[in-house]
């Protein structure tokens, strides 16, 4: 195990052993290491990488370091940067786990219940690669679904999110009042700017979905220039409508109960989404 | 620089943690002897790390094993290949079926189980073969090298398609049938009601690892560390299959790190014992935990059928049940399992007519044995469902139907036993009917509202809806059915200290406390060690139904009455008095009048005293034909609220208070009572939602603690006991009910109960599915 202090330092170390894996919090790679799932030949730990454990401002955007754990992300100074993304942290696992993963973790895991994935697909995120020739920018989703994998030697070293000024609400179903991973999580953000709601459903596909259809007619609906209320009746549309999209009817015959509820948490969560964030 | 998040999700004002205040009236000031909270003998050791673990157990040179498990839940072995295994380095052993020298099948209740495989695979994860090597990984290597060649064969998943299936097994597939029949089948009632219950598969769940360490004997005999509960009948079962007489295998029983089951996987001990004879080598086993999940024993799921018949007022008429239990591929104690269920099918409630089918079969899906509590769980969730349904019908009160039903002492069982221990149903169902109801978020604080979905979650307090449910319980203690109930023990005195030696395991129950406990009580002396248990001492049974407290504690106490009797005899005599007008208090000996006074180690003068004793309770007789007979010893009594937040919408559910009342007949350590009702209650409640291990075709599909959730202490709700009944058993030692079961037994019920007042759904299943907890909102 090497244990870098710089992002070159630890680009030269991968690119010097093609073998090497690297480890920011382990939470999820040692526990494939330790089922046997995994037998990496040597790790390359990123935990000492200063530069990539806080964040900078950019343009209007945040420049998010690869390593910020989920604890940090779940403080109220980054919760006023970024709201969403501090409750997916405050809501990704037990305190112990949210000490050591970390939000580069969770995207170069890509598993579908990970928290941070509907809000970086919401927040329409990208993800900067540091490698051996320099470093590239892509959307979160290229690298997450496997588009665009890391190619030998690269690190993800930061995430760009737009900073939005504006109310972004994050909620995940787990079923349970202690932690556990989402069965359905709906990631919901205001785009003033850009007179836009986005929202991205996570846990119930591969892959985070947006229902855009959906976001469109409801973004139509609110007066942004005014007080942004919307009736109730529109805000339990715009659940069912993403629901919908989200999990169709089957083409043919019923869909199977456990589905049906599955859309039913979509719609309650995508309608809470709104209201809270309308209100 | 980020650093460790210090906030963390801690129970807030409404929920959270578990904590219980004790009925006042039970806590004494006393620092030791019986009624006193004696902190537990392991409390130190564990707190400090230096509990002996078996997964800790070390022996100079020892090799590593590794067992090799069926990926199938049922198949034909067409061939089994190990010599790639056998030949790779570091390999210094593989055994098979071929190579157990004594008896190929085991079972603690039939032996109808093989070590090792030979032609047919029934379960998932069943052992087929098993290596030793110099190092864990290699042993995993091989035992993954080991080829087997399978045809697959359909296998037998839904318990109702046993009956007519192929024979999974030579004994055939129906394991036990009971036709209860009690009273007259022609009864009916005014109001019928029906209902279908299914129980899914709890998992015990034992946190610490599954291990063992076997170390061949000189004389050819072979010693076995086991966690064992058990540890003769574990003996027994050993030396059968090894081929050697009993006292060449010695059972030691290492630290059991909590046991609610017969904890491990019983071929674990087998599987050791066979290698470390085959090398003359130490072996050690630890098993996965995925290993875990597929190989030990589960509460068995089960299906089942009632109609309750009752007059206008309420008033059970007759109740007829049909119930099937999964018992998996093999018997272990499903026997037991279904004459608890057919037993307690009507629950504690006083019924003229009873009529009960209960089955147990055999099928391809993950074995069933030994979890507390069982057969009598399953029927509990059932027959309250029942009873909501009644009440729900006559438009009564749930409790007050309760109420009108409610056994007592004199009353028949539906298997014509008197109930004649105490049976205070009815004084433990007001308890907690009558008990405040926890404050509702409007009145709190409502930020502070810890919502089902948890404190990050999507929940929204509008969408909650709160419910209240009922149930009362009941389990038998002891062996049943003519099982010859027996524990041995022996209490030493010498210099002051006392000395307990009894098989009996301290599965994290407290007997090694409580034994401490009664001979400080009876010897008067403060410092007591209990010896840790093997089979070199007589056998005190298993770890299970309570049993301990009554055999192996009767026992201890026997025990320590003759060794008073010896103490104090000879002064007795020389003063001219008897010795019961003796008393003996922190080590000192004083008459009634005064005149005498000693201490225990002047009586002494260097002696040692010994004595040994046997507690054999009254014996009790197999059901016969039509379910009937005096089948059990004694019984306990637990009555529960529960009280639940669900959200309508998403159908989650946090369970915000659990009130109990319990039947304990006396308290003997109030630290202890209250540990184990909490310890059951939040295991019933991880039963009621969440506790599933889940299969498809009889695979099990995800053996992790990941893929099968148990409650944390966020799930966990606050535990409030409202009274503790202290009318003593005559019967039993102490007056002394068992404590541990019966809340195992009836929160699940409780729980069912509540989340129906809350969604008005009819809740049949357990674990309760989200979908089954959703519910419209009133007026829409
Ligand atoms: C008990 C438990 C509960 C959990 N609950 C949740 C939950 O509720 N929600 C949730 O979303 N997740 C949960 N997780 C998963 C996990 O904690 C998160 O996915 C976490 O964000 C992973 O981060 P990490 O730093 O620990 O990743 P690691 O385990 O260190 O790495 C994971 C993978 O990412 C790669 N990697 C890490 N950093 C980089 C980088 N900078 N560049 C390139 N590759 C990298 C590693 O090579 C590895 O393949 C849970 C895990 C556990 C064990």
């Amino acid at each position: 195990m090497t244990l870098p202090t710089s992002l070159d330092e630890a680009v030269a170390a991968l690119a010097a052993m093609p073998a090497a894996v690297p480890v920011a919090g382990g939470t999820d790679l040692m526990s494939a290491v330790n089922s046997g799932l995994l037998r990496p030949a040597a790790l390359v730990g990123l935990g000492r990488i200063s530069e990539i454990r806080g964040w900078q401002y950019a343009d209007g955007n945040a420049l998010l370091g690869a390593c910020l754990t989920h604890a940090r992300m779940g403080r109220s100074d980054f919760a006023a940067l970024i709201p969403a993304l501090a409750m997916a942290a405050r809501a990704a696992g037990p305190p112990q786990i949210r000490n050591a993963g970390t939000l580069g973790g969770n995207i170069a895991n890509a598993a579908p219940t990970g928290d941070a994935l509907p809000v970086l697909a919401a927040l329409e995120a990208t993800v900067v690669l540091a490698g051996p020739d320099g470093t590239r920018e892509i959307p979160v989703g290229h690298l997450t679904a496997g588009h665009d994998p890391l190619r030998p030697g690269e690190l993800l070293a930061y995430v760009r999110a737009p900073l939005l000024h504006a109310p972004q609400t994050f909620l995940k179903a787990t079923t349970r009042t202690g932690p556990g991973r989402a069965t359905a999580s709906v990631a919901l953000v205001l785009d003033p700017a850009r007179r836009g709601v986005r929202c991205a459903i996570g846990a119930v596909a591969p892959m985070p979905l947006r229902p855009l259809e959906a976001e469109r007619w409801v973004s139509g609906l609110i007066d942004w220039d005014g007080s942004r209320a919307l009736e109730p009746e529109a805000c339990t549309a715009f659940g069912d409508y993403a629901a919908m999209s989200c999990i169709p009817d089957p083409a043919e015959g019923e869909l199977p109960l456990a589905l049906a509820h599955l859309r039913r948490t979509v719609a309650a969560l995508a309608r809470r989404a709104l209201e809270r964030a309308l209100s | 620089m980020t650093g460790p998040d210090a906030v963390t999700a801690t129970p807030t004002a409404t929920g959270g943690g578990t904590t219980a205040t004790t009925n006042p009236a039970s806590v004494a000031d006393k620092s030791y002897g019986l009624g006193a909270s004696v902190p537990p003998a392991d409390a130190d050791a564990k707190t400090q790390g230096v509990f002996p673990y078996a997964a800790d157990l070390w022996a100079e040179g020892l090799l590593w094993a590794a067992v090799l498990r069926s990926p199938h839940p049922h198949a034909r072995i067409v061939s089994v290949d190990t010599h790639a295994a056998a030949e790779m380095p570091g390999v210094r052993a593989v055994v098979t079926h071929e190579d157990v020298p004594g008896d190929l099948m085991h079972g603690r209740w039939v032996a109808d189980r093989p070590v090792f495989a030979k032609d047919i695979v029934r379960y998932h994860g069943e052992p087929i073969a098993a290596v030793a090597a110099d190092h864990p990984g290699t042993a995993r290597l091989a035992a993954a090298a080991i080829a087997v060649e399978y045809e697959l064969l359909e296998p037998v998943t839904d318990p109702e398609q046993a009956f007519s299936a192929e024979a999974l097994h030579p004994d055939g597939n129906l394991i036990r049938h009971i036709p209860l029949q009690f009273g007259d089948p022609e009864a009916t009632g005014e109001v019928v009601v029906e209902g279908v219950y299914r129980i899914g598969r709890q998992d015990p769940a034992p946190i610490g690892a599954e291990a063992g360490l076997a170390v061949p004997r000189p004389d050819g005999g072979v010693e076995l560390y086991l966690a064992s509960t058990d540890p003769h009948a574990d003996r027994d079962l050993a030396s059968a299959c090894f081929g050697l007489e009993p006292d060449r295998v010695k059972v030691v029983v290492t630290g059991v790190p909590g046991a609610m089951a017969d904890r491990e996987d019983p071929s674990f001990g087998l599987t050791l014992g066979l290698l470390a004879l085959k090398t003359g080598c130490p072996v050690k086993l630890v098993a996965t935990r995925e290993e875990s999940f597929l190989g030990h024993a589960h509460r068995h799921p089960a299906l089942l059928c009632y109609r309750h018949h009752a007059d206008a007022e309420g008033r059970l008429v007759k109740v007829e049940a049909q119930i099937l239990l999964d018992a998996g591929a093999y018997a272990d104690a499903s026997s037991d399992a279904l004459a608890a269920a057919v037993s307690f099918a009507a629950g504690p409630y006083a019924v003229p007519h009873v009529f009960v089918e209960g089955w147990a079969v055999r099928t391809n899906n993950p074995p069933s044995g030994h979890v507390r509590g069982e057969g009598a769980m399953q029927v509990c969730a059932a027959y309250e469902g029942q009873m909501d349904k009644l009440a729900a019908r006559l438009g009564l009160d749930p409790a007050e139907l309760r109420m009108r039903n409610v056994m007592a002492t004199g009353d028949l069982l539906p298997i014509g036993q008197t109930v004649t221990c105490p049976a205070p149903v009815g004084e433990l169902l007001k308890a907690v009917r009558d008990a405040d109801l926890p404050p509702l978020p409007a009145d709190d604080d409502e930020a502070e509202w810890l919502l089902p979905d948890g404190p990050a979650g999507a929940g929204e307090p509008g969408a909650v809806r709160r419910g209240v449910g009922y149930a009362l319980g009941m389990v038998h203690m002891l062996g049943a059915e003519g099982y010859d109930e027996v524990s041995t023990a022996t209490v030493r005195v010498q210099d002051g200290v006392a000395t307990v030696i009894c098989a009996a395991v301290d599965t994290g129950q407290g007997f090694a406390t409580l034994a401490r406990q009664i001979v400080q009580e009876v010897l008067g002396v403060d410092e007591v060690r209990v010896l840790p248990a093997d089979t070199d001492q007589p056998p005190a049974g298993p770890a299970a139904r309570g049993r301990h407290t009554w055999v192996s504690g009767g026992a201890v106490e026997r025990a320590a009455k003759m060794v008073r009797t010896q103490l104090l005899q000879p002064l007795a005599a020389k003063f001219g008095m008897s010795v019961e007008l003796l008393t003996i208090v922190e080590g000192k000996i004083t008459s009634y009048d005064g005149v005498l006074s000693t201490t225990v180690v002047e009586a002494l003068d260097g002696k040692e005293l010994w004595a040994t004793a046997q507690c054999r309770p009254h014996p009790t007789e197999r059901l016969d034909d039509s379910g009937q007979g005096d089948a059990f010893v004694g019984l306990a009594f637990a009555a529960v609220r529960a009280v639940v937040d669900v959200d309508i919408e998403l159908g989650s559910v946090r369970v915000v208070e659990m009130t109990v009342a319990q039947d304990v007949g006396r308290v003997l350590n109030p630290r202890q009572v209250e540990a184990r009702i909490e310890a059951g209650v939040t295991q019933g409640v991880g039963m009621a939602l969440m506790e599933d291990l889940r299969t498809s075709r009889g695979t099990v599909k995800r053996p992790s603690l990941t893929g099968y959730a148990l409650p944390t202490a966020l799930d966990a709700p606050q535990v409030r006991i409202v009274k503790l009944v202290e009318e003593r058993d005559v019967v039993a030692s102490f007056g002394a009910k068992a404590v541990s079961a019966v809340p195992v037994v009836t929160s699940p019920a409780a729980v069912a109960a509540a989340v129906r007042a809350a969604t008005g759904r009819p809740v049949s299943r357990l674990p309760i599915r989200p979908q089954a907890a959703v519910a419209k909102p009133a007026g829409a």
